[in-house]
């Protein structure tokens, strides 16, 4: 193979590029991710309709109990994390720097929790994958879920040392607005698993 | 052009209605599907023909000469009524094909006038096929066989289940198929017309004896389909038989059974490579042990071979007494 | 050889932490749950699949940056070091230039056709004749498994990838992709799932066997085998939709002034379209492979059906990804040959809007036919009827496509070279086989020729005389663009020549042998089927021989070809506007769109100038990121 004839005008860079949209690649990019991941959902929530409501059989599987109180309290922290991720943004906007930390260290510490409770009601919940297709789907849907979660944090991590480093001012913040629209959507994602999982 | 395009069109029906495309015609839902493609193939050669043909006069007419190198064609940047035409007849071309097809499709899955239908139970197990005739059909005990025999002219409604993975029953010449689903039985109905064998195939790949997963149904009189039905509650090996017609009997069933299809057997002529080649590992083992080779094939895993390969089904559905044959035969032909 | 600088060396070291880490995983979970801490080869085997390439990967350096960026560490300014290849070694290193990338995602798709081709062969050998001769039966559904899955994953969608993402940006007048680092990412996820597939033959129990569609529950009771290529499709997979986000973003955010979207080449609006499917339906992919994992690794029961599972909604959801997936195949192809044939025939796109529209029609109603691959499943049978007609319907926006091509050529200046013959072959070629998968479409011809050889013949003629055709035709198209020589034109016809006439001599007979009976994935065969078998490998090992003669004339005119210059083609749109190979940031200063892509025999009419126009740039140009990013 052989190289590309390159000229030797070393030291310019690339010449900026037009910007075609008014939206930021960034935030687009985020938004197409949510999209794949909510087909990822879609795929399990197909699995879900499929052995819960084509094959008929009882929900959740026979003498099985879904602990929907704790898991309404649970998502309760789910979605006050979402107010203080946002609470963490305009403060940024607004130069707010201590409310800036502390709306991060809430979030990240909500999440924590809530990741914290949906392994202890895995311990709890009496039933194992293995027992029967609804169980799987049961820790299907759920443990997803809990993964995103995971990354979540870990992104929402990410961000906490940033802020602590002293990253992120009023004018230039989209790396912390970004992670936030993640989060956003892992938490409006638990609303749908609960209903759907839990509720109904 | 479209002169030649019309009479290249006429060649292409003519030429792709001559080929023989399908096996016999052995069910009327064969006669109906292959009407139905010879209707595909009449509206689809003209469209392949119309787009070759443009092609190649384009090629012929327009191809650059000597001296154009430089040439542009005229700036054509479309014409609506033309894009119309070629949006609308093609859609109206495929509404009339789908509504053909829903026709045919009613028509070979209808239930038969009267309500005197076969009904015959189907069997998937890797990698081998069962058919069960229940009582109302035997008028006696249920029977399960590996052979599947139908009477011609009357309507067949199968039940197809399975014991493992997905598997399909296929009779090439009924032009019907299904899959066998883990947890559904699945239904399919044909209409034999024509006396003869013809190989049923398994058409889901479900492992490694896939392509060996095939069987025969004969298409009978309706007499000789009540005779084999009675024949099928008698034994077909006499009890004490003797030993000669014992391994005589015990060869047919070796090749019914389609033991072939996965076992070398010189005496039987076979050649199957799924499982241990019989002439080799059987040459001096008792009988005792061929027989619970056969009737328990997983308790005791011939080297280099998986569990769960051979079926397990033989004890069920061959009597005693055509075990003993079979094993006398296998004992004899190894020997 | 530094173990701290990223590459190889450390990639080596990456693999043998990551195996590491999947002993000490699986042995501490085990002491976690009571259980005999022994050594448990196959699940140490699933975790090592996954950690295992994710070490490499780390290693390589691809995520270097990103390891800087969470940790709030101040990121490598910019110095432009991963722009352009300097020497060969430069292609194997983690490179950000879309170009770069480009040639490293053609030339190891390229490499994996001719793996999978030569599986294609031993497939063929075996099938010469009935009865078993080369291989055992498991061996023979390993190789069209390992087959079909390296062709499909490996290359006909990753190559369509490389393509574009050398020429879009430059296309659309962008210095290159919205995201580079992640465009890089993107390509060394392939090699990981290529390499992963094929050792799936040294597994023990050999190869994945249950054909590419994996379905439950053979793939849930295969050996380990299976395993590699559950999870290599993850990777595959998430290769794809990393590039499919950033074509999309490039797309939407990049574009030069003046570049509307009805000024776009049909290359990118094929891109913009495929990549929509791909972000949509892989993802589902992705999770039928997840439902199999946890069911073979975890015990769960998805698909067991004596446990309440249920069997038929793997189809489902596998085919919900896999028939867009062919559409992915395809559309990307469509795109190529618009650019061909208006360059090759001298005259603009006949019905340009149609021709984009109809990209998207297809893209709509591939979402909504996925159960004719299930007409024999035995699911529900009210479904079958209506995703006949959806299915049908498809052809009435892929005539559009097709018919508007053919007005193209009507009174053009055809200059029949290589690209266009491969070009005018797809045309015929793709119509036969869409004509075929119309006749599948129909549900009672479905039902006998469903899982048949008939099948084998509609995939060929898509996938090879379709997708492959259009690869071929963008190859020789973009060699002297990418290579800065010229291909050899004669051997480039023979090419096309010996590949047209044994192609068809060996996938058209399968349309018969199929209605007359014979299955699909089938080691062994009826005598009655041996004639047409036996002719069908012979033409199959000329196919095999031609594409010889294409390997040859790439790899001998890249070295030593005539030198092309810039627009050996007289084309307009933006990347012949530049030299060839192009500089090292595309352009110099981006150009100005002006008028449509195709405006052939239009006196005077250009589609992008290089003018000193006033750019609307981001806040901050590429390169390192600032502290808010
Ligand atoms: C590039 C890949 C590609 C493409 C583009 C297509 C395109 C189409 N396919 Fe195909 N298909 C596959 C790849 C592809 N397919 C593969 C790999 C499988 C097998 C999977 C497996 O089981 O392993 C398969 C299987 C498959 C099946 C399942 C068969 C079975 O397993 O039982 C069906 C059934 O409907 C089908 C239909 C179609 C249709 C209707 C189109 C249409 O999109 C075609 C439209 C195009 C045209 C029709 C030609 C041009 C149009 C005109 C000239 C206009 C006028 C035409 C008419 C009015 C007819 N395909
Ligand atoms: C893009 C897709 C693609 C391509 C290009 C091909 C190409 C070929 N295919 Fe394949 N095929 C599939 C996709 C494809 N196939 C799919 C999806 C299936 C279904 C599998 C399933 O059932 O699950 C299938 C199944 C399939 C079968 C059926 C198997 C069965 O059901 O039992 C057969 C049998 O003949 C076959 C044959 C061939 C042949 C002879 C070629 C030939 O055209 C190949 C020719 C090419 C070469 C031989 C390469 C030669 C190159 C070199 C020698 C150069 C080396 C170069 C470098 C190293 C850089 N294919
Ligand atoms: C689908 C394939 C298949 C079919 C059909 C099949 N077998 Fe087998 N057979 C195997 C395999 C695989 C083994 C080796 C594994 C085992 O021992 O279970 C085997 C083992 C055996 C053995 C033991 C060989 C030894 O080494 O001990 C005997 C005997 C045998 N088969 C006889 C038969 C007979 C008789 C029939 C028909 C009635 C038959 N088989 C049908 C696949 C098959
Ligand atoms: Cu049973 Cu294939
Ligand atoms: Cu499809």
């Amino acid at each position: 193979m052989e190289a590309a004839a390159l000229p030797i005008h070393d030291h310019h860079g690339p010449p900026p590029a037009n910007q075609s949209a008014r939206v930021q690649p960034q935030v687009l990019g985020m938004l197409l991710f949510i999209i794949s991941e909510v087909m990822v959902f879609g795929a399990f929530f197909t699995a879900y309709f499929f052995i819960r409501v084509v094959t008929g059989d009882s929900w959740p599987g026979e003498g099985d109990h879904l602990p929907k109180a704790i898991a309404g309290v649970n998502t309760a922290i789910l979605l006050s994390s979402s107010l203080t991720m946002h609470w963490t943004v305009e403060a940024t906007i607004k130069g707010n720097r201590a409310g800036m930390k502390a709306g991060i260290v809430t979030t990240f510490l909500l999440g924590v929790t809530f990741l914290f409770i949906q392994i202890n009601e895995y311990v709890h919940v009496g039933f194992a994958p293995s027992d029967s297709a609804q169980a799987s789907v049961f820790y299907g849907l759920t443990g997803l879920h809990g993964a995103h979660v995971f990354v979540g944090l870990l992104l929402l991590l990410f961000v906490l040392i940033r802020v602590f480093r002293g990253h992120f001012s009023p004018q230039a913040h989209r790396g912390l607005e970004v992670p936030g629209i993640y989060w956003h959507f892992v938490d409006v994602m638990w609303v749908i698993v609960y209903v759907t999982v839990y509720l109904l | 052009m479209v002169v030649a395009g019309v009479i290249a069109s006429a060649i292409g029906i003519v030429l792709a209605l001559a080929i023989e495309w399908f096996p016999t015609v052995a069910a009327t839902q064969t006669k109906k599907i292959s009407t139905l493609y010879d209707v595909l193939l009449i509206a689809s050669v003209p469209i392949f023909v119309l787009v070759v043909t443009v092609v190649v006069a384009a090629v012929i007419r327009f191809r650059m000469r000597p001296g154009q190198e430089d040439q542009d064609g005229p700036p054509i940047h479309g014409n609506t009524r033309l894009e119309v035409i070629w949006t609308v007849l093609p859609a109206l071309l495929i509404l009339g094909l789908c509504t053909y097809s829903y026709i045919v499709l009613e028509d070979i899955e209808k239930a038969p006038a009267a309500a005197q239908e076969l009904r015959i139970g189907v069997h998937g197990e890797q990698f081998a096929w069962t058919f069960t005739y229940p009582e109302e059909v035997t008028g006696g005990e249920e029977l399960t066989t590996t052979e599947l025999v139908l009477p011609v002219d009357r309507s067949v409604r199968f039940s197809i289940t399975t014991a493992d993975v997905i598997h399909d029953f296929w009779v090439p010449d009924f032009a019907m198929k299904l899959d066998a689903v883990p947890g559904l039985t699945t239904h399919y109905r044909v209409t034999p017309t024509r006396l003869g064998t013809y190989p049923v195939v398994c058409a889901e790949l479900c492992g490694l004896g896939h392509s060996v997963m095939r069987s025969r149904v004969r298409v009978v009189e309706q007499a000789e389909f009540e005779r084999w039905l009675a024949e099928q509650s008698t034994p077909a090996v006499e009890e004490g038989a003797g030993p000669d017609e014992q391994v005589a009997a015990g060869k047919q069933i070796f090749a019914s059974e389609g033991c072939g299809g996965c076992h070398t057997l010189a005496d039987a002529g076979s050649g199957g490579q799924i499982g241990p080649n019989l002439d080799d590992v059987l040459k001096g083992v008792d009988e005792a042990k061929i027989r619970e080779d056969i009737v328990d094939p997983d308790a005791q895993i011939a080297a280099g071979y998986g569990a769960g390969i051979m079926p397990s089904t033989y004890g069920q559905t061959l009597s005693d007494s055509e075990l003993d044959a079979l094993v006398a035969y296998l004992k004899e032909a190894t020997k | 050889m530094s173990f701290r600088a990223p590459g190889f060396p450390r990639a080596g070291l990456g693999i043998l932490v990551g195996v590491g880490l999947a002993y000490a995983i699986v042995c501490s979970v085990r002491a976690l749950y009571g259980w005999d801490p022994v050594v448990d080869g196959d699940a140490v085997l699933q975790v090592a699949l996954i950690a295992a390439p994710l070490g490499f990967l780390i290693g390589l350096g691809a995520f270097d940056y990103w390891f800087r960026w969470a940790i709030g560490a101040p990121t490598l300014p910019e110095d432009h070091s991963g722009h352009g290849a300097r020497s060969w070694k430069d292609y194997f290193r983690v490179n950000t230039d879309h170009k770069v990338i480009g040639v490293q995602y053609m030339v190891t798709s390229f490499v994996f056709l001719g793996i999978g081709g030569m599986f294609a062969m031993l497939v063929r050998a075996e099938l010469a004749q009935p009865g078993m001769q080369f291989v055992d039966p498991n061996a023979f559904n390993g190789l069209f498994s390992v087959h079909a899955s390296v062709l499909i994953f490996l290359f006909i969608i990753p190559v369509f990838a490389g393509i574009a993402n050398y020429v879009l940006p430059l296309m659309i007048g962008a210095p290159d992709m919205a995201f580079p680092r992640l465009n890089a990412l993107s390509f060394w996820l392939l090699p990981v799932a290529g390499v992963m597939m094929l050792l799936s033959f040294l597994a023990p129990g050999g190869a994945f066997a249950t054909g590419w569609t994996a379905y439950a529950p053979l793939s849930t009771e295969a050996p380990i085998g299976q395993v590699f290529f559950t999870i290599g499709v993850q990777f595959a997979g998430a290769s794809s939709i990393a590039t499919a986000l950033n074509f999309l973003v490039t797309i939407v955010t990049m574009r030069a002034p003046g570049m509307s979207f009805f000024r776009m080449p049909l290359l990118v609006w094929a891109n913009f379209a495929t990549s929509l499917l791909v972000v949509i339906a892989t993802p589902f992919v992705a999770a039928s492979q997840f439902f199999v994992l946890l069911d073979r690794a975890l015990g769960f029961n998805f698909f067991n059906a004596a446990k309440g599972g249920d069997v038929l909604m793997y189809q489902h959801v596998f085919w919900f990804y896999s028939h867009p997936a062919v559409y992915i195949m395809m559309l990307p192809g469509f795109g190529i040959i618009s650019e061909i044939i208006a360059v090759k025939a001298r005259k603009p796109i006949f019905g340009y809007r149609m021709m984009a529209f109809s990209l998207l029609a297809i893209v709509v109603l591939g979402f909504t036919v996925w159960a004719h691959h299930m007409f024999v499943s035995g699911m529900q049978e009210w479904i079958r009827v209506p995703m006949m007609i959806t299915t049908a319907v498809i052809a009435v926006p892929t005539g559009i496509k097709i018919f508007s091509w053919l007005a193209t050529l009507w009174r053009g200046v055809l200059h029949l070279d290589t690209p266009m013959l491969f070009a005018l072959g797809f045309l015929t070629m793709f119509t036969l086989g869409g004509i075929s998968g119309v006749t599948l479409a129909m549900v009672p011809f479905d039902i006998h020729v469903s899982d048949t050889y008939y099948i084998v013949a509609h995939i060929h003629y898509v996938l090879f005389g379709g997708s492959l055709f259009t690869i071929f035709a963008g190859v020789y198209y973009w060699f002297p663009k990418i290579t800065g020589r010229m291909y050899d034109e004669r051997l480039g016809r023979w090419h096309f020549w010996t590949t047209f006439v044994a192609f068809n001599c060996t996938f058209a007979p399968m349309h018969l042998i199929g209605i007359e009976g014979m299955p699909r994935r089938v080691a062994d065969y009826a005598e009655t089927f041996a004639g047409w078998n036996l002719f069908i490998s012979i033409a199959s090992f000329v196919v095999g021989l031609s594409t010889l003669i294409f390997v040859y004339n790439m790899v001998t005119s890249w070295r030593a070809g005539v030198r092309a210059p810039a627009n050996p083609w007289r084309a307009m749109t933006l990347e012949w506007q530049v030299s060839s190979p192009p500089p090292i940031f595309n352009f110099d200063t981006i150009p100005t769109v002006v008028g449509g892509p195709y405006e052939y025999g239009v006196p005077g009419a250009v589609h992008g100038v290089f003018k000193d126009a006033e750019v609307k740039t981001t806040a901050t140009p590429a390169g390192a990121a600032p502290a808010g990013d």
